[in-house]
Order: structure tokens, then C-alpha cells, then sequence
């Protein structure tokens, strides 16, 4: 398993041999196929940072549920900023191996 | 875990390739596309409706043909996303214009509509291309021709109430020409 992003709270991983991916959130690590990763990365680019600061989202949570339904998380507003960066850090480094894959060929 | 970890991504596979033959951002704006056609779509239903109520039916048939023509673009678009291994999301659509002070305002702004349609996918063929998504920019090549041809039918009625009037009989005469438009393209 191959690390492929890492956050203040987050950690990303590969899995070549399982042809899948992990996340290690701070109390448990989910396992994610690509479509899994995709709707969670569309659920998080849906979460509006401005409602946390602009009265709108008074509690300051978001909640995201993933892997059809499997699991059931709630961030508050450090953490959501975080989110946000390590997702986008991830997809990043994914677009990064595909470069690499692809020149080398 | 710690001793399982790798950092040197040159070894890693490239899993999001082997499942998805698009590129990831191409994906979102193909996906923004979908909103923007659903979106059209919608907008001409609403023009069919105003053309019903004022009692000019060519008019109307025409705009209900166009709100399905652009509901099967977003689904063709729909459905290359999901086919390539993605995930296409089913579009919200609101905001959508339902008063309109004369027919010819509705050819104006279906005239802007589109050419704001043909903006659009010439953006993401731009994008395509910066990007090396080959495969995206080759489906989207019918989508140019597609959107070329739409505004050519709404600048020929709009050319109509040039030469016709926006009035009274005029008004009902090109009501009746309305049809011909879309088959002059056709042939």
C-alpha cells in the first residue's frame, strides 16, 4: 500500500494489489473503490466553506455519507477546510502517477 | 502499516486510468455541461409554454422539439461519462425565465442561449486539449457541428421578423413559416 496524500487529519493510500483505495480518518481507515472515491470527492467539493463563517451553518458541521451509505461522518470546520485540501492534494498526486505512467511508456 | 508504505509513485499502477478513460477534470466540466443542457432544455419548455398561451402553435411545437433535442444532448453526454468508467450526476435546474414580452424576444434569447451552449463546448474542447483527453475531444466534435447548425435556425427566425413584422398578421404568417426553418437545416 502506497501513500498518496497525507493532511493534518487525513491520510490517502493506493492499493495496487487490491486495485483500490484507503482513507485513514482520525478514529478509522475505510476502504474506497474508484467510483466511491469520486462521489466522495463530489460530496466534499459540494461542502460550503463561506455558510461556516457566514452565519448560514450555525453548528459548523458537515456531515457526508459514504460507500453507499457504509459509513457515516461527521467534520467540523478544521477539519472540512482539511478535507478539502487533501482531496484536491490526492487527485493531484493521482494525475501525477498517471503523468509519470504515461511518459514512461 | 508504516512498513507497507512506499512513496516512490513511479511503481504504483495507474488505477484511475484503468477505470476511467476520461480525464478527471474534463469529467467535472462534462458534468457542468449536463446542468447547462438540462438547463436549456428547460428553458424551452418554458418558451413552448408562453408560444401555447399566446396562440401560436407552430411556435410552440417548435420550442417543444428543442427542449427535447437538448434533453437528448445531456443525455448522450450523461451517459459517455458513465460509460467511460465516471460518474455523471443528474442535474437541479432552476431559475428558469417564464415571461417574456414578444415572440421575437424569445428567438433573441433562444439565439443567446445557444450561442452561450457554443461557448461552452468550445471551452471544454479547449480543455480537452490542453489536458491530452483525445478521446473526450473526438466525442465532442459532433456536439460543434450540432451547435452550429442550432444557431443558424434561430439567426434565420430571427431574420423572419426583418422581413415579416412582429405584429398582427405578420405575427401569424411567421407562426406558419416557423416549421420550414428547422427543415431548411434538415436537408
Amino acid at each position: 500500500m502506497k501513500v498518496l496524500h497525507q493532511s493534518q487529519f487525513f491520510i490517502s493510500y493506493q492499493c495496487d494489489k487490491q486495485r483500490c483505495f484507503f482513507i485513514k480518518f482520525p478514529h478509522k481507515t475505510i476502504q474506497l473503490g474508484f467510483c466511491q472515491l469520486l462521489a466522495f470527492r463530489q460530496q466534499v467539493k459540494e461542502i460550503d466553506l463561506e455558510a461556516h463563517f457566514n452565519g448560514q451553518n450555525t453548528h459548523g458541521m458537515e456531515m457526508l455519507m459514504l460507500c453507499n451509505r457504509e459509513h457515516f461522518f461527521v467534520f467540523n470546520t478544521l477539519e472540512s477546510i482539511d478535507l478539502k485540501e487533501f482531496l484536491t492534494g490526492t487527485f493531484a498526486m493521482l494525475e501525477l502517477n498517471s503523468l509519470l505512467t504515461t511518459s514512461s511508456v | 502499516m508504516e512498513q507497507y508504505l512506499e512513496l516512490n509513485y513511479r511503481e504504483m499502477k495507474d488505477l484511475v486510468r484503468q477505470k476511467l478513460s476520461i480525464h478527471v477534470d474534463i469529467m467535472d466540466l462534462l458534468n457542468k455541461q449536463i446542468e447547462k443542457e438540462a438547463h436549456s432544455s428547460s428553458a424551452y419548455l418554458a418558451m413552448a409554454s408562453w408560444c401555447d398561451h399566446n396562440a401560436l402553435s407552430n411556435s410552440a411545437d417548435f420550442f417543444y422539439e428543442q427542449a427535447a433535442e437538448e434533453r437528448d444532448h445531456m443525455m448522450k453526454i450523461f451517459r459517455y461519462i458513465n460509460d467511460n468508467g465516471g460518474t455523471a450526476y443528474s442535474p437541479e435546474v432552476g431559475g428558469v425565465n417564464h415571461d417574456f414580452k414578444s415572440l421575437e424576444e424569445i428567438f433573441e434569447t433562444a439565439l443567446d442561449q445557444e450561442i452561450s451552449i457554443s461557448k461552452s463546448i468550445h471551452n471544454l474542447v479547449g480543455k480537452c486539449r490542453k489536458v491530452n483527453d483525445y478521446t473526450t475531444e473526438y466525442f465532442l466534435q459532433w456536439f460543434i457541428g450540432e451547435q452550429m447548425e442550432e444557431e443558424q435556425t434561430m439567426r434565420r427566425a430571427l431574420e423572419l421578423f426583418d422581413l415579416m413584422g412582429t405584429e398582427g398578421l405578420g405575427l401569424k404568417l411567421l407562426d406558419e413559416r416557423i416549421p420550414q426553418i428547422r427543415n431548411k437545416n434538415a436537408e
